[in-house]
């Protein structure tokens, strides 16, 4: 090897680019720059400003007034309302993630197959998902109406008054009835999730399994869960979402009443921002919201121990 | 050529008829349905019509209550026509999605009238429209004239230099009725033109009272003995519709109307609690909600009170299951979309919360949708905006909107022909209170103490509602 070349590898400096590429990647990077643009105008922007507002007193017409900490110390300290739609946004999760997941890995697993009924029965029970949330959300607020709506009417009517429940104004069942329209509102969407991802699992292991003897049960244990572990992920994580996103559904059927006990995050932060025009303490919420989304969704990915 | 005495008698009976004539007929012309010239005046307040000839009863200097040709506008000159608009185009933001087609006609109208001018409607519905669409119209140089809800949202917008003044305008002047322009005003200053005259009094059911043989309850005591008595026949007494806040906390208005000995008090102590001054366990306020759980307890609402939708509610009114509807004049509409026999079957009633007939207040009214010309427009657009606002307050044009909508107006020289408008402007007669329950200006303290009111309807006691009420008023406002 010559001197020259052991020279030019020690000093490891890359080989210079031809006119060609450096124009190339010129015109790469002014390609990005649209999209830049608009995620910056529309993202980027309001993130900061949004944190710009989080500190500051500000009824959304006036000029901002600079508070400090002050709205992040008193979320934290004194806002029972808060602490409130906090711990329901906390259940609401809780109850869909846990029936969502379940029930579209259950369909999921009895529809497999490609079979007509299953076809049917799937476009059945995705057909929700194609609805807009604010008709659903009527169709329910209608359905739970206490003394006209078809389901206690239907109650009283064989016998089970004692289950005939005030679904939308009480303040111990409102929220779990929002949370049961929410799941049925998104199985079927779910579900497809899961037959997309059951259908990747090789049949050679359930081949295998049944010739180790393994039962229905062993199979489901020892093969489906271990291998939809990618799909639950994403299912939960999408679900956990979803239910922090609820605002429409909440919002037509009870505007987070009665007397708080079906707000979420997302519907509180509107009514403080829009209804009271407290724009610097909505933007304080925000946050607040985004930095507790980040956290349950890495605990989740802990919790599955997977990457997707 | 000369004329003999009795030929000049004869013209001189014939000119006096005719004097008569054209100086009574107006009158009688801006009469309500069931009025007559000559009729008793007993109620001070009541008016027999927006005319500028109308009638009022009032006191005269001896104290007596006597007919009384009053001055309804700022002026003493006629209604003026509208103003010429120049060419361009503006937009016209609301939330009022039920006026769209009554506004596309006079709209529609109005650009004959003035070619080369055009008004576009931007309507978003209510909550939207406090939420965002205000902003948006904010900062649009083309929407130009918008509207405001009396109270919190029209104070934020006056407050952030948002209008244009009004005051000064031959239309503000000449057109309106002076009375009904308070909630338009700011700072001394006619910012906005408040177009309805709402309402908010319970409606009921003409034939289940004829049938039932029932007369309209005049003071508390009767409002229990109705309610029991309804609920005994079987009937909702009232279609209260506790799942949905706007429209449960309309009754708020008539439970807060005779709590204070004069208007100035009544403000003062609403405004208390309003500023955190004042918790909602003061005494007033917590005798005001003992009576909530009085009417409750006398099975005045529906069961399970707090479940019921607003759609619920005007069911259970439309379909005679329940004789009345506490809200308010602008549900009517509603209601006739929902059951057109309806129409012409609806009065509407004060709400008098105490044992006096003769309180002071014994009815609520309210002025609001309240017309803006946005300062932030362009030149151009707010001349279109203000020649199209004063479109809107010509009687021809407010009379069709008030009949096309059935919303009584605050415009002059307007005919109510409708028999919905007809039968509720007995109203009228009552002695009518602004709307108080928007002398709240925070509306998250406004929220809680309705929230409070609710769960008191719905079984809580009212120490506890009270109670944790008042906490939750002192952290929002802390």
């Amino acid at each position: 090897m010559s001197k020259t070349e052991t020279g030019a590898r020690k000093g490891a400096s890359p080989r210079p680019k031809n006119k060609l590429a450096r124009a190339n990647d010129r015109t790469l990077l002014l390609m990005t720059l649209p999209a830049l643009l608009l995620y910056s105008i529309f993202y980027l922007y309001p993130t900061i400003s949004n944190l710009r507002y989080s500190l500051s007193k500000w009824d959304g017409f006036g000029v901002p007034e600079f508070v400090g900490l002050r709205n992040f110390r008193k979320l934290v300290t004194d806002d029972d309302i808060f602490n409130k739609v906090l711990s329901n946004n906390i259940e609401f999760t809780f109850l869909v993630v846990i029936f969502q997941t379940a029930l579209s890995l259950i369909f999921a697993i009895f529809l497999l197959k490609n079979s007509r009924g299953s076809t049917f029965l799937r476009t059945l029970y995705f057909f929700p998902t194609i609805i807009s949330s604010v008709s659903v959300a009527m169709v329910w607020q209608f359905l739970y109406e206490p003394n006209l709506g078809p389901i206690n009417v239907f109650l009283n009517s064989i016998g089970l008054d004692f289950l005939a429940l005030n679904w939308l104004g009480s303040e111990t069942i409102t929220l779990r009835a929002i949370a049961f329209t929410q799941v049925w509102f998104h199985t079927g969407q779910m579900m497809v999730v899961y037959i997309a991802g059951l259908q990747q699992i090789p049949a050679e292991l359930y081949e295998a399994a049944e010739v180790d003897g393994a039962s229905r049960w062993q199979q489901f244990k020892s093969v489906t869960w271990p291998m939809a572990l990618p799909t639950t992920a994403v299912v939960m994580a999408y679900t956990t979402i979803q239910s922090f996103r609820a605002f429409d559904l909440v919002y037509a059927m009870t505007q987070g009443g009665p007397n708080n006990s079906s707000s979420i995050l997302v519907t509180l932060i509107y009514l403080t921002a829009f209804n009271e025009f407290r724009f610097g303490y909505a933007a304080t919420q925000s946050i607040f919201l985004v930095i507790f989304i980040l956290a349950l969704t890495a605990l989740q990915r802990r919790i599955l121990r997977t990457r997707y | 050529m000369k004329v003999s005495k009795s030929a000049k008698a004869f013209r001189l009976l014939i000119a006096g008829a005719f004097a008569a004539s054209v100086t009574v007929l107006p009158i009688s012309g801006g009469f309500a349905a069931g009025e007559t010239l000559g009729a008793k005046c007993t109620n001070e307040g009541e008016s027999t019509g927006t005319f500028s000839t109308s009638l009022v009863c009032a006191k005269n200097s001896a104290g007596r209550l006597v007919w009384t040709k009053v001055k309804l506008s700022a002026s003493n000159l006629k209604p003026r026509a509208a103003l010429r608009a120049p060419r361009g185009s503006i937009e016209f933001w609301h939330w009022r999605a039920e006026d769209k087609a009554v506004f596309d006609q006079i709209i529609s109208d109005f650009e004959d009238l003035n070619p080369g001018a055009k008004v576009t409607q931007v309507i978003s519905n209510s909550s939207d429209y406090t939420a965002t669409a205000l902003q948006k119209a904010r900062t649009n140089k083309k929407a130009a004239l918008f509207t405001t809800f009396r109270g919190s949202q029209f104070n934020q917008a006056a407050t952030a230099g948002f209008y244009t003044d009004l005051t000064n305008e031959q239309f503000t002047k000449r057109n309106v009725i002076k009375s009904m322009m308070g909630a338009g005003q700011y700072e001394g200053k006619q910012l906005g033109i408040p177009l309805q005259s709402l309402f908010n009094d319970p409606i009921y059911n003409i034939e289940i009272f004829k049938k039932e043989g029932w007369k309209l309850p005049k003071k508390f005591s009767e409002w229990i003995s109705y309610c029991k008595t309804a609920k005994a026949a079987g009937y909702t007494p009232m279609a209260w519709m506790g799942a949905f806040r706007p429209q449960a906390g309309q009754i708020i208005n008539s439970a807060l109307m005779n709590t204070a000995s004069t208007d100035a008090k009544l403000t003062e102590q609403i405004l208390a609690i309003d500023s955190g001054k004042d918790a909602i366990t003061v005494k007033w306020f917590k005798d005001m909600a003992e009576k909530y759980a009085d009417l409750r307890d006398a099975g005045c609402f529906p069961d399970n009170p707090k479940g019921v939708t607003e759609a619920a509610g005007n069911t259970l009114f439309a379909t005679g299951k329940s004789p009345i509807l506490p809200t308010g004049s602008f549900s009517m509409g509603g209601i006739i979309k929902l059951e057109p026999k309806m129409s012409g079957n609806m009065g509407i009633t004060g709400m008098n919360w105490t044992e006096d007939v003769n309180a002071r207040y014994t009815g609520i009214t309210n002025n609001t949708f309240i017309l803006g010309v946005n300062k932030n427009a362009g030149r151009t657009e707010q001349k279109i905006a203000r020649a199209f606002l004063s479109y809107l307050l010509t009687g021809p044009v407010a009379t069709l909107y008030a009949n096309g909508t059935k919303q009584h107006v605050t415009v002059l020289d307007v005919s109510y022909t409708d028999e919905n408008l007809r039968n509720t402007a007995s109203i009228m007669s009552e002695r009518l209170v602004l709307a108080p329950r928007f002398i709240f200006l925070n509306q998250g303290v406004r929220d809680i103490l309705e929230d409070a009111l609710i769960a008191i309807v719905g079984g809580e006691s009212v120490d506890k509602a009270l109670t944790d009420g008042a906490a939750l008023i002192k952290q929002k406002l802390g």
